[in-house]
């Protein structure tokens, strides 16, 4: 995978120096003073700001309740599902603000792909899992989809395990084999990014490990970014770190930077395992 | 089963709580008692059925019409207008049941109006058939004049309905929104969402749903006796007065002729014994509860 | 294999919305459905006012409480078959709560885990035995036990009673109020026993456990745990029957006696309003009637309040205990 260039300078929150300043910085998402409430009226999220890179891992870690999967949730707007929650501010995916009322939907989460906690195959085959995504966008006739399905089948290190049984149910694959096909559904549409919400936590060891690698297989064609509750996950992955606490972000930085030499008090204790 | 019987040092010393054991085994024998007479009474009850219904039982059942009083016959057009009133109505209200319980769990889930309806429904579900026989009367029957088996199948459809939006609702409740979420997340537009994931996870209820209710209407007798009514002979044409089995039970069971009644008791047995079949069908579909 | 096909732009994809139209089709008929639920009932209520008034209209409210149906003289009043309605679910009850909890208690508290399940799918399958069938057992096999054995001993003992004697007295016609009362219970007891027996599960276990655990006895923890516990569940269940029963038609109306005198004896012949219903519908017309429409708007009040409380008290269970 490609080494993030940077200098190994911190940044607080909002500053205008650091990665977010870096030449070599090349943004994908950048999130712009960015409030998020529930249908309750708690305000879950308070004026975040942070860039995600291009084609790099970013991952977000906190303890429960700071708010890392909720700001994961609006980068697809997948929050939308449920009237009463609502986010203000920018959220800008390509230089284009989503939260922007017209923008449109589909075209966003065909770009923004995203892997939930669980496993979730579609109670389909396992082939029918990943043709659903790709047929809502493209008329593929059947050897092209045939191949686009084995890419990303192939691209999600399932291939193997799978071929001989694409028209079995996706739910009779294993806990890690279904998390891969879901991976795999999400790349067949050909997104730009992949976001992931503890895409792990439901796994055995062995699993989490396979799955570990494939996001830094992808971590080459795909800005990823990842949620996890797992602090040696985010080491092991992401390129760069976001800490989070009571919905604000504590601190960003390269993920080397945050475990070995945080600037904040709050996230040193955290890294070091002191609370959360 | 923790009793006292584990602590014999105790049980055997001290009279309060050998006063706690004899009102315990009381209580314990009355609750055999009244399911041993709950299971003696119905098992009398479709025992009785059995031996009257088998000693009519004949092929001459499908093959003739309903007689007159000291003639031969058999059930054939009842049996008929049971079938095509009964699949219309369940035709009717299936669609129409499934949108609906769609409707409360993936629109309005949370709402008033969804709280409502849910409410409104649970109430249809346990009303007396009857009641739904007067009103489809009155808006089927008395305007046109004349009985019909349209009238006879709108009736069963309304008392399937409610039955359908419940089992809907409360498996479409059953799918995990983490799966309706990773659709979206795809970017599929919802009414898609609905029927590939939810539908598809829900299928197995849902049709449990629509089968128990077809067993219901089958035996539904009062709101055709204002409807469909009955008809001595064969006919195909809905627009008609049907005869159908449930009917023809309630007139000739009623009847003092031996025939009619032997007949009737013969019709019972065949209704029962769909209803049953297909109650047992039906929960042999059920979704086993997953984790 | 990674180069196949990373190359398409997002934009020539989808174009317009394929999703808009079916999302205004399918969640616009959904709604349309669901809002269908509230106009039945509308319309239930509507129509058999509408039906109802004529009668109203002629005999004023006093039509609900005056004995008479006489359709020679065109004279008609509810009283008669509400009593019977009334009268017959009551008794229905008296008989169906006790032996309905017995089965509860037996089936949750008391059942070895082999007998479970299939004393279980009996009940199950027992509920849904079409009510026409409990009729014709009524009619030809309870109907000339009471008259020739029941009825006689009940006479010779409860009908010398001072006071409660009254209620039992008469010749025994085999059919009445009383035979009717009991087939409604037999009928309605499956029911009772498959809704109580949901609501008795509601009961956390460890309520249970714990109640066990300070050696309690089986029957000290249905009275102390679980029936506190679930009692607004389990009234709700039996206003559910009742309700049931008060609506039902054909396991009546062979039984009932089809007799529009109020009798002090339960065991004489009287009527409900279904069983009138079913028995005259057909050859009524005019005042006759409308008659018979306002007897189904008594009902359905009558029912629907009943179910109502019921399905809110299911509804506070429901809520309060997830």
């Amino acid at each position: 995978m490609s080494e993030p260039h940077l200098s190994l300078q911190t940044i607080a929150p909002g500053a205008s120096s650091g990665p977010l300043a870096d030449p070599s910085f090349n943004p994908k998402i950048s999130v712009k003073g960015l409030d998020f409430y529930y249908q309750t009226g708690h305000r879950a999220l308070k004026d975040i700001n942070l860039s995600v890179a291009d084609k790099l891992v970013t991952a977000f870690i906190g303890p429960s309740g700071c708010g890392k999967s909720t700001l994961l949730r609006v980068l697809n707007r997948i929050y939308d599902l449920y009237p009463g929650q609502r986010a203000t501010g920018e959220v800008l995916v390509d230089g284009e603000n989503i939260l922007a009322p017209n923008y449109d939907l589909t075209r966003l989460r065909a770009k923004v792909g995203m892997v939930f906690q669980k496993p979730t195959p579609f109670p389909l085959t396992i082939w029918d899992n990943i043709a659903f995504g790709i047929n809502l966008y493209e008329k593929l006739s059947k050897p092209d989809l045939e191949a686009r399905i084995e890419w990303a089948l192939r691209k999600a290190a399932i291939w193997e395990e799978v071929k001989d049984k694409l028209k079995r149910n996706g739910a009779s694959l294993s806990g890690g084999q279904q998390q891969r096909l879901c991976i795999a559904r999400a790349i067949a549409v050909k997104p730009e990014v992949i976001l992931m919400d503890e895409p792990c936590s439901a796994l055995d060891p062995i699993s989490t490990a396979r799955v570990e690698e494939l996001i830094l297989e992808l971590a080459d064609d795909y800005s990823i970014v990842l949620v996890t509750h797992n602090m040696q996950q985010a080491v092991r992955t992401a390129d760069f770190t976001t800490f989070m606490y009571l919905g604000e972000i504590v601190e960003f930085g390269q993920t080397e930077q945050i475990f070995s030499n945080p600037t904040q008090q709050r996230t040193q204790d955290y890294v070091t395992g002191r609370f959360g | 089963m923790v009793t006292l019987a584990k602590t014999p040092r105790v049980a055997s010393t001290n009279a309060v709580v050998r006063r706690r054991v004899r009102a315990n085994r009381i209580i314990s024998g009355l609750s055999i008692a009244a399911t041993g007479a709950g299971l003696f009474l119905l098992a009398w009850i479709l025992g009785y059925l059995l031996f009257k219904g088998f000693t009519t039982l004949s092929l001459q059942l499908f093959t003739m019409d309903t007689p007159p009083p000291g003639s031969n016959g058999g059930l054939a057009n009842a049996i008929i207008g049971s079938l095509l009133i009964t699949g219309v109505g369940i035709l009717l209200a299936t669609p129409i049941g499934i949108l609906a319980g769609t409707f409360l769990i993936e629109y309005g889930r949370g709402t008033k109006l969804a709280e409502v309806i849910r409410f409104v429904n649970d109430m249809l579900v346990s009303a007396p058939s009857i009641i739904i026989g007067l009103f489809v009367y009155q808006i089927a029957v008395a305007p046109v004049h004349h009985f019909s088996a349209w009238a006879g199948a709108i009736a069963l459809a309304i008392i399937a309905l409610p039955i359908i939006v419940r089992t809907t609702q409360d498996m479409l409740q059953l799918v995990p929104d983490a799966l309706r979420e990773a659709a979206f997340a795809l970017g599929a537009p919802k009414w898609r969402v609905i029927v590939v994931v939810s539908y598809r996870a829900a299928f197995q209820g849902m049709l449990t749903g629509v089968l128990l209710a077809v067993a219901r209407i089958s035996g539904e007798t009062a709101p055709l006796l204002f409807t469909a009514l009955s008809n001595p002979s064969w006919t195909t044409s809905m627009s008609s007065p049907m005869a159908t089995l449930p009917v023809v039970i309630y007139k000739f069971a009623g009847a003092p002729y031996q025939d009619w009644q032997n007949l009737a008791w013969a019709g019972a047995l065949l209704i029962t014994f769909s209803v049953l079949i297909l109650n047992v069908v039906a929960r042999s579909f059920a979704p086993r509860t997953r984790n | 294999m990674t180069q196949v096909a990373v190359s398409a732009s997002h934009g020539q994809r989808g174009g317009a919305h394929p999703g808009r139209v079916g999302n205004i089709l399918f969640g616009g008929s959904a709604w349309i459905f669901a809002i269908l639920v509230l106009v039945l009932l509308a319309g239930v209520t509507v129509s058999l006012v509408i039906a109802a008034a004529p009668a109203f209209r002629e005999f004023g409210f006093s039509f609900i409480w005056t004995e008479a149906w006489n359709p020679v003289k065109d004279r008609f009043g509810a009283l008669p078959t509400l009593y019977g309605t009334v009268i017959t679910g009551f008794i229905a009850m008296i008989i169906g709560v006790p032996v309905s909890l017995g089965i509860a208690i037996f089936l949750t508290e008391l059942c070895p885990n082999y007998l479970k399940r299939p004393i279980s799918t009996a009940v199950e399958l027992l509920a849904a035995v079409p009510s026409i069938i409990y009729g014709m057992w009524g009619l030809f096999v309870l109907a000339p036990l009471m008259q020739k054995y029941i009825e006689p001993a009940i006479i010779g003992t409860l009908g010398n009673i001072p006071l409660v004697g009254v209620f039992f007295q008469g010749p025994p016609y085999g059919i009445g109020l009383f035979t009717a009362g009991i087939i409604l219970s037999a009928m309605v007891l499956p029911y009772m026993v498959s809704i109580m027996r949901d609501v008795f599960e509601t009961v956390p276990p460890q309520f249970r456990e714990s109640a066990y655990g300070l050696g309690a006895t089986t029957w000290e923890v249905v009275r102390s745990v679980v029936l506190p516990y679930s009692r607004v569940g389990v009234i709700g269940a039996f206003m559910l029957a009742l309700g049931r029963a008060l609506g039902e038609t054909m396991a009546v109306t062979f039984v009932v006696g089809n007799s529009y005198h109020i009798s002090t004896s339960l065991l004489a012949p009287g009527s409900t309003i279904a069983s009138s219903l079913a028995n005259e519908f057909a050859e009524a017309d005019g005042l006759q009637l409308s008659s018979l429409m306002a007897l189904g708007f008594l009902l359905f009040v009558l029912t629907f309040s009943v179910i109502g409380i019921a399905r809110l008290m299911l509804m506070r269970l429901q809520k309060r205990y997830g």
